[in-house]
């Protein structure tokens, strides 16, 4: 069937239609950088979505659970090993992305013979100063988007990862705007509700150009975080501790809503 | 096809959250080769212990002191004086050690990334049973190190068990990884005797038992046993008046590590030892 280029072509396009059905439904993750580090934040899930790496590094990831897995299990394992063998200041985002996992997950999505990583990954490196935060956004087919940290660009101080390219947009479309990186937690932490709660409506519709109505937002919040619970964590930009990472409780977020 | 540079085969090994499996699967953790017995006549050497140091730790009323000299040797020469051999491991963990010191940085890296790697993979921390065992591995995989006569480790481990039972625990090992849960206290080192006949007096017929004290009173205590332990032992520092050096006292407790400041240290001195 692929001898011939173009067989091949449509193959991967086949394949690409396949896997974004299956990311389709995927409930949206932000993650915004704000002054004393980094939040990343979803609702409702039934299992874990958001999770550690590395001292300075964590991930949001949607697609099938194994491959989450798999790709979670790899990013620690190299990171681990780096910090042991070197230091934990070697350990970077960046490389681990661009050197490792992006490189495997494109070669996993080109060979048609063999399965794909059903999955979408969101990475934050928290800096020492807001201005060095790093977002990384991984496909499936190993395609790298960043915030422009590494090079000069006009740098975004959120990332966004959702089910379809729209929603990810009307997300981001919101944050850009919504969004100060002088912000505080509390702040912050509402946007980031707000931005899930942009994108979780936008999967719904088919046809989505403008952004739902404030309101509309704020009544879908609701009637999500009636029945879901928030999944959240934090990297903290707090230098004293080696271990940024901490994970927030439902219960410890829930007083900081604001409508 | 080319294998990828990332191994992430079906048989990861993230699956235990074994660690140190891991180094070794990349050849980043030497384990000896238990050499075979000499031939008979042959002249050999016998394994000299040498754990040249002082380190105490025992239970008070904020949880668990775990104190140690300065001073390392190489035989009969000082050659450092600012050596730190109380080591945090994590959040309530410190592994204090006696012995050789590159093996014993070696094994607290490995420990304290054992640890980590174990949360981060499984998402739950290592529970303190886990931990302390882990390091009994450790040091039983190290055993043909010893036996050659390079390499040898005696730990204390103190950490604070805060499931099922909130409470400071202490365990003391020997060089092939056996561990022993101390009640009240527990030494380690070339320095140990003197301390441990202090100690046991201390908890027995002193003003008060050992975990009853309060911070400042253990303290002068550590520092009183020291000072006594490096009375007669030349590879213990004890506290070095002239230069000013204090032992490294650190603090386990509920809220995590306290690394007491040297001015504290050096106050306490000043008023219940000098």
């Amino acid at each position: 069937m692929i001898e011939e280029p173009y067989r091949w072509v449509e193959a991967i396009a086949n394949r690409r239609e396949y896997i974004e059905a299956q990311l389709a439904p995927g409930s949206p993750i932000a993650a915004l950088g704000y002054r004393d580090g980094i939040l990343f934040l979803t609702v409702g899930q039934a299992r874990q979505k958001i999770f550690e790496i590395y001292n300075r590094i964590a991930m949001g990831a949607i697609g099938h659970p194994g491959d989450i897995e798999r790709l979670r299990m790899a990013a620690i394992e190299l990171a681990s090993t780096e910090g042991f063998t070197r230091s934990a200041t070697d350990v970077s985002l960046r490389r681990l992305v661009h050197y490792s996992l992006s490189p495997v997950m494109k070669s996993a999505f080109e060979q048609v013979y063999g399965p794909p990583y059903l999955a979408r990954m969101l990475f934050a490196e928290v800096g020492e100063r807001p201005e060095e935060d790093l977002f990384l956004r991984v496909e499936y087919d190993g395609e790298i988007a960043t915030n422009g940290a590494t090079y000069a660009q006009a740098r975004q101080d959120f990332a966004a990862l959702s089910g379809t390219q729209q929603s990810r947009e009307q997300m981001e479309a919101f944050l850009a705007t919504q969004h100060a990186q002088d912000a505080n937690l509390e702040t912050t932490f509402n946007s980031a509700l707000d931005a899930w709660s942009i994108g979780h409506m936008t999967l719904q519709t088919d046809d989505a150009k403008e952004p739902p109505e404030r309101a509309a937002v704020r009544k879908h919040r609701q009637e999500q975080l009636a029945s879901a619970g928030i999944e959240a964590a934090l990297l903290e930009r707090d230098a004293s501790r080696a271990i940024r990472y901490r994970s927030l409780s439902d219960k410890e977020l829930r007083p900081l809503i604001r409508d | 096809m080319e294998r990828s540079p990332v191994a992430v085969g079906q048989n990861f090994s993230g699956a235990t959250g074994d660690f140190p499996k891991l180094l070794r699967s990349k050849g980043l953790l030497a384990s000896a080769i238990i050499a075979p017995a000499p031939l008979a006549g042959t002249p050999q050497k016998g394994w000299q212990p040498t754990e040249a140091t002082t380190i105490l730790a025992f239970k008070f009323s904020g949880g668990v002191l775990v104190a140690g000299d300065r001073r390392a040797t190489a035989g009969n020469t000082v050659v450092y004086d600012r050596a730190d051999k109380v080591l945090e491991i994590d959040r309530h963990s410190i592994m204090a050690i006696a012995g050789v010191p590159a093996t014993a940085w070696e094994m607290a890296r490995v420990l304290e990334h054992s640890f980590q790697y174990f949360r981060r993979t499984q998402l739950q921390e290592m529970s303190v049973d886990g931990k302390v065992r882990a390091l009994s591995k450790l040091l039983r995989d190290n055993f043909g190190f010893v036996m050659q006569g390079v390499g040898v480790v005696v730990p204390i481990f103190a950490t604070y068990d805060s499931h099922p039972k909130p409470e400071a625990r202490l365990y003391f090992y020997d060089a092939m990884g056996a561990q022993f849960e101390a009640t009240d206290y527990a030494a380690t080192g070339s320095g140990s005797p003197a301390v441990r006949g202090i100690l046991y007096y201390e908890n027995n017929w002193g003003a008060k038992p050992l975990h009853n004290l309060s911070e400042d009173e253990a303290v002068s205590i550590a520092l009183r046993a020291l000072d006594t332990a490096a009375e007669s032992d030349t590879s213990t520092g004890g506290v070095d008046r002239m230069g000013r050096i204090y032992p490294i006292i650190k603090i386990v407790s509920r809220e995590g590590i306290t690394t007491l400041p040297e001015s504290k240290i050096a106050a306490v001195f000043k008023e219940t030892v000098a």
